[in-house]
């Protein structure tokens, strides 16, 4: 074969090995390094306070402009939930919850769309009137990314870049407090090995705490801060768990003081744990919950330290307090967003939303059956936000 | 696929009724450039007193049948690609219903790539589209007209230049680093048959006469046909099923979709049938391929004329089969641009044929890229030139340009040689628009138009106001008397048009960048919750409104905005269940005198790169009016 020929035939051959190439190439294995850590939980949520529960669920569409969260209210004197999501924003990003004292919540949306910061609103009279806090950054994916002082004179938000950031009510901007990477740094978060910040919440009005997950076994990572200075202040978790990563699933402020919910080890392993720490910042630790291969979906708090799971089975776990015993429910009937609530009537609420529709589902005495309570039809606008 | 205008309706009667007007003026402006080179050549021909003396010899060898087969056929379908071109959807059509569906399945850089392509095209639809037009069609007179000598080499590498681009761009190079890749689905792409065919066209005509040339053509094209049987064959790639878990296979799907396109009703029972036949039967059709493809390949690269000549009967034959059975004749349905790739590849196969067995040289004859009948003057002998004819290797190019040795040059020519001329002119006339406008950043104005409709003129004192802005100082619409003002209103937390509108006022604010101390833009809170300075000044720095030294978003108590909403006709409403706010789109033209100019529809539309842009350049546009009033 003379050269033009060859050099015909090898530009073919080329092509025709890019094109098998082309239409062959598989995706390589992505490496993962959190391998050991549970998946992120959904965003549906519950908390009460002495004179009112509320809940965080995702309606309309399963995801996208046509997603719609929608925060629920059950108040101390009445027995139906009633729809109170916050007016005049869109809630396609979700809404975090900070529960204040009484019938008062602060409620931050997270950034969807092209809304990239988060707009913060407040109500103190369950949802009649609402007005705005101070503009957050973009609040982070996580179920506690914003947390409140009881009487709400002081905020935390964590943002997506992992910055921890804190507001008076009456300012109108938020001062940086931390971010992952400085806490990372510091001593306390490299005695942790912190890899990522997952929540904020306040212990006292001048006690900030921040959550996030170590890389270092056994480590419960919990920092509280004082002035510029942080310090590792999570349980210390018994000899049994302390071979794996420990997640911070949780970490609310209640009238008894914070709770965190901990998960350690994944699959067949895993755990949970909830906590509570006293105002003396000594922790007490419930017994370990074995998931047996669930996940934990979305967790609620009731007002005197009570805590509750959905596990990713469509069973529930409670726990009534620092001195209870974890108790299974009921599978929930399934629907795309769930969340039990704990109201301060002490009855457990399963809450189920799909498409436009919440079904509130009560435990029977016994805890043995979910019964429906009630259905509250959502009057979604589709096409609002797009 | 963003900046696509995947959101404008491809048939939009405002974007049609420009692009027909622009094909008609171009049109027009190409007919008058063809009568004015004819008259022109004729004139100096007459000026000159040439006439043609007596029978003329033409000296100049034939024209190979190879080459005259790839020049023709591709000729003719390049004119038929412009026409297709010519469709009144293409302009907003081509970027988001054929360059985005073929680049879906290709890598993210192709993807990339393509897209970049697709919002350029997006920004200028109407100077583009036309531009398409114009271009083939021009190719493909070039290659029609200009049928030997530099021209017609000159014609071919145009042809491989545009073949490339619409190959890259408008196919995603053939779907060539897409899984799926398959010849009876159009691979290596149609478009790369026509840069083919212009490189060989661009090869000296000497080379037509030598049969290495069909040798080295039929080689090529027997080993390309047994690569893409290999491809055909390989396990794995759902050529060989008909169907696969209940969901179509590849081909079937191929087939379906084709079936699916608007079409004459028995042609789409046809390929329906086939597309069945597919599913059933899938491993016998396949294999049918992987024979045929193989076995033809194979025919091609033995290179002996008469095994070739059966092959090339028998690709005919399947080629045409698979044309409408699976490739649907290319352009029928949808947004067609051209025939697909089997008769480009039936085109190239068949000049490597003829190329096999070339015609002898001619004694005495020569390759030139003189005209054909040149005409001799009185005592001239034939066949020789009465005209100065400057040569180019001795001569600079002032000389050239000398008017006498230009009208001396255009003398000489043939029709065939200025009528190609009129080719290039053609292409220039759909080149140089199109070169201009994509020189600019802003996109047309047409696409806000298409979205809005025209702006509605006013001519009444603005409502005053006096709000606090995003630094919270106090400002009122007369303060800001002498200067034009756009003004509109947005919601701080809107995650839908608000930061688009945001956007289209940005981009307008950078085009008057010239303009900044005349022309102020100007938003005014519609959001009675969120009201506060602070959420001005997080929306400003969302939408990086904050280097802007000519922008305002303005606030103040509810009680304060809300009679500033009526008297410009806003309405807010609350919408329940985590809706944004309710309110109406809407930007206000007010002149330097305080008057209200226009009120301009504004809603965002489909939000791409494009239309964000087109608005833009349409409230700068009516700012600049607004200044010069």
């Amino acid at each position: 074969m003379r050269l033009p020929g060859k050099i015909g035939m090898l530009t073919l051959g080329a092509l025709v090995l890019c094109a098998g190439c082309g239409s062959t190439i598989a995706p390589s294995p992505v490496a993962s390094s959190r391998a050991a850590l549970p998946p992120a939980m959904s965003l549906a949520e519950s908390a009460a306070t002495s004179q009112a529960t509320w809940a965080v669920l995702s309606m309309g569409a399963k995801s996208g402009a046509n997603e719609f969260w929608q925060l629920f209210l059950l108040t101390a004197n009445s027995q139906q939930w009633k729809l109170d999501t916050p007016p005049d924003v869109a809630t396609n990003g979700a809404p975090a919850l900070a529960g204040l004292a009484g019938p008062g919540l602060v409620a931050g949306v997270r950034p969807s769309l092209y809304l990239s910061y988060s707009p913060v609103s407040r109500t103190s009279d369950a949802g009649k009137t609402w007005s705005a806090g101070p503009p957050a950054a973009g609040l982070a994916s996580v179920p506690d990314a914003l947390a409140a002082t009881p009487g709400g004179s002081q905020m935390l938000a964590l943002s997506k870049s992992g910055r921890v950031a804190s507001a008076a009510a009456t300012s109108s901007e938020w001062r940086g407090l931390v971010t992952e990477r400085s806490l990372a740094a510091s001593a306390a978060g490299r005695a942790c090995g912190l890899t990522a910040l997952t929540a904020v919440a306040y212990a006292t009005a001048a006690t900030p705490l921040v959550a996030g997950d170590c890389g270092k076994p056994g480590v419960a990572g919990i920092f509280a801060g004082s002035g510029s200075s942080w310090r590792g202040a999570g349980p210390t978790l018994p000899a049994a768990l302390s071979g794996t990563e420990v997640r911070v699933l949780r970490l609310v402020a209640s009238s008894s003081g914070t709770v965190t919910l901990l998960q350690t080890g994944t699959g067949s392993a895993a755990r949970l744990v909830a906590a509570w720490r006293a105002d003396s910042g000594r922790w007490t630790l419930s017994p370990a919950f074995r998931l047996a291969g669930s996940d934990v979906r979305s967790a609620a708090f009731g007002d005197a330290g009570a805590a509750a799971v959905l596990l990713t089975n469509g069973r529930g776990a409670t726990i009534p307090g620092p001195s209870g015993a974890w108790r299974l429910t009921p599978t929930v009937p399934a629907a795309p967003s769930a969340t039990l609530a704990l109201p301060a009537s002490g009855q457990v609420d399963a809450l189920t939303a799909a498409g436009g529709t919440l079904t509130v589902w009560q435990l029977d005495q016994a805890g043995a059956a979910w019964t429906r309570a009630q259905v509250v039809k959502v009057p979604i606008v589709y096409g609002s936000s797009g | 696929m963003p900046g696509m205008n995947s959101g404008i309706n491809i048939n939009d009667p405002t974007v049609v009724a420009a692009f027909k007007t622009a094909l008609l003026h171009q049109g027009l402006v190409a007919a008058l450039l063809f009568i004015v080179l004819s008259l022109a050549w004729v004139s100096v021909r007459e000026f000159r007193g040439t006439r043609p003396v007596g029978p003329q010899r033409d000296t100049r060898q034939p024209e190979a049948p190879a080459r005259r087969v790839l020049r023709v056929g591709f000729g003719l379908l390049w004119i038929l690609d412009g026409i297709l071109q010519a469709q009144p959807g293409m302009a907003v059509g081509l970027p988001s219903h054929v360059i985005k569906p073929t680049a879906q399945s290709s890598p993210s850089w192709v993807q990339h790539l393509v897209n970049w392509a697709g919002t350029s095209w997006s920004y200028h639809p109407i100077q583009t589209a036309a531009a398409a037009v114009w271009i083939q069609v021009g190719i493909g007179i070039w290659l029609l007209l200009a049928s030997r000598g530099r021209l017609l080499q000159f014609a071919g590498l145009v042809s491989v230049g545009w073949g490339l681009v619409v190959w890259v761009f408008g196919e995603s190079f053939g779907g060539i680093f897409a899984p799926g890749l398959s010849w009876l689905t159009g691979a290596p792409g149609a478009a790369l048959c026509y840069a083919v065919a212009g490189a060989l066209l661009a090869l000296p005509a000497g080379i037509w006469r030598s049969a290495r040339t069909g040798a080295v053509m039929t080689r090529c094209f027997g080993v390309f046909l047994v690569g893409m049987a290999v491809l055909q064959a390989w396990p794995g790639r759902g050529f060989w099923q008909g169907e696969v878990h209940g969901q179509a296979g590849s081909l079937t799907s191929m087939v379906q979709s084709m079936a699916a396109l608007s079409q004459p009703s028995a042609l789409a029972d046809l390929v329906s049938a086939f597309g069945s036949f597919v599913r059933a039967d899938g491993f016998a059709v396949n294999l049918i391929a992987v024979l045929a493809l193989g076995s033809v390949g194979a025919a091609f690269a033995i290179r002996n004329p008469r095994i070739v000549r059966i092959a090339l009967i028998a690709l005919a034959v399947f080629g045409l089969a698979d044309w409408v059975l699976v490739q649907d004749m290319g352009f029928l349905g949808g947004l067609g641009t051209d025939p697909n790739s089997m008769i480009p590849m039936l085109l190239l196969a068949t000049a490597g044929y003829l190329a096999l067995t070339p015609t002898p040289a001619a004694a005495g004859a020569q390759e030139s890229s003189q005209p054909a009948s040149e005409p001799a003057q009185e005592g001239q002998p034939a066949g020789t030139s009465a005209f100065p004819i400057v040569d180019p290797a001795t001569s600079n190019w002032r000389e050239r340009l000398k008017p006498a040795n230009l009208s001396g040059a255009m003398a000489a020519a043939s029709l065939a040689s200025v009528a190609s001329a009129g080719a290039i002119g053609v292409i220039l006339l759909g080149a140089v628009p199109m070169a201009a406008a994509q020189a600019s950043d802003a996109a047309s104005p047409i696409l806000a138009q298409s979205v809005d409709g025209s702006s509605a003129p006013l001519n009444s004192p603005a409502p005053g106001f006096t709000l606090t802005d995003q630094d919270g100082r106090k400002v009122s619409l007369a303060s800001l008397h002498g200067k034009a003002i756009l003004l509109t209103f947005l919601d701080p937390v809107c995650v839908t048009d608000c930061p688009l509108i945001a956007q289209e006022f940005r981009q307008a604010g950078l085009l008057l960048a010239g303009h900044s101390s005349q022309v102020e833009l100007v938003a005014v809170n519609i959001n009675p919750l969120y009201s506060d300075v602070s959420y001005l000044r997080a929306f400003d720095q969302q939408e990086r409104l904050t280097s802007l030294p000519n922008w305002l978003f303005l606030t103040g108590a509810p009680a304060q905005l809300r009679p500033i909403w009526k008297k410009y006709g806003i309405a807010s409403e609350t919408a329940p269940a985590g809706s944004m706010l309710g309110h109406n789109d809407a930007a206000f033209v007010i002149g330097t005198n305080g008057q209200l100019r226009q009120e301009l529809g504004f809603d965002p539309g489909p939000g791409t790169a494009a239309t964000v842009s087109s608005f833009a350049t349409e409230i700068a546009n009516a700012a600049e009016q607004a200044l010069k009033q």
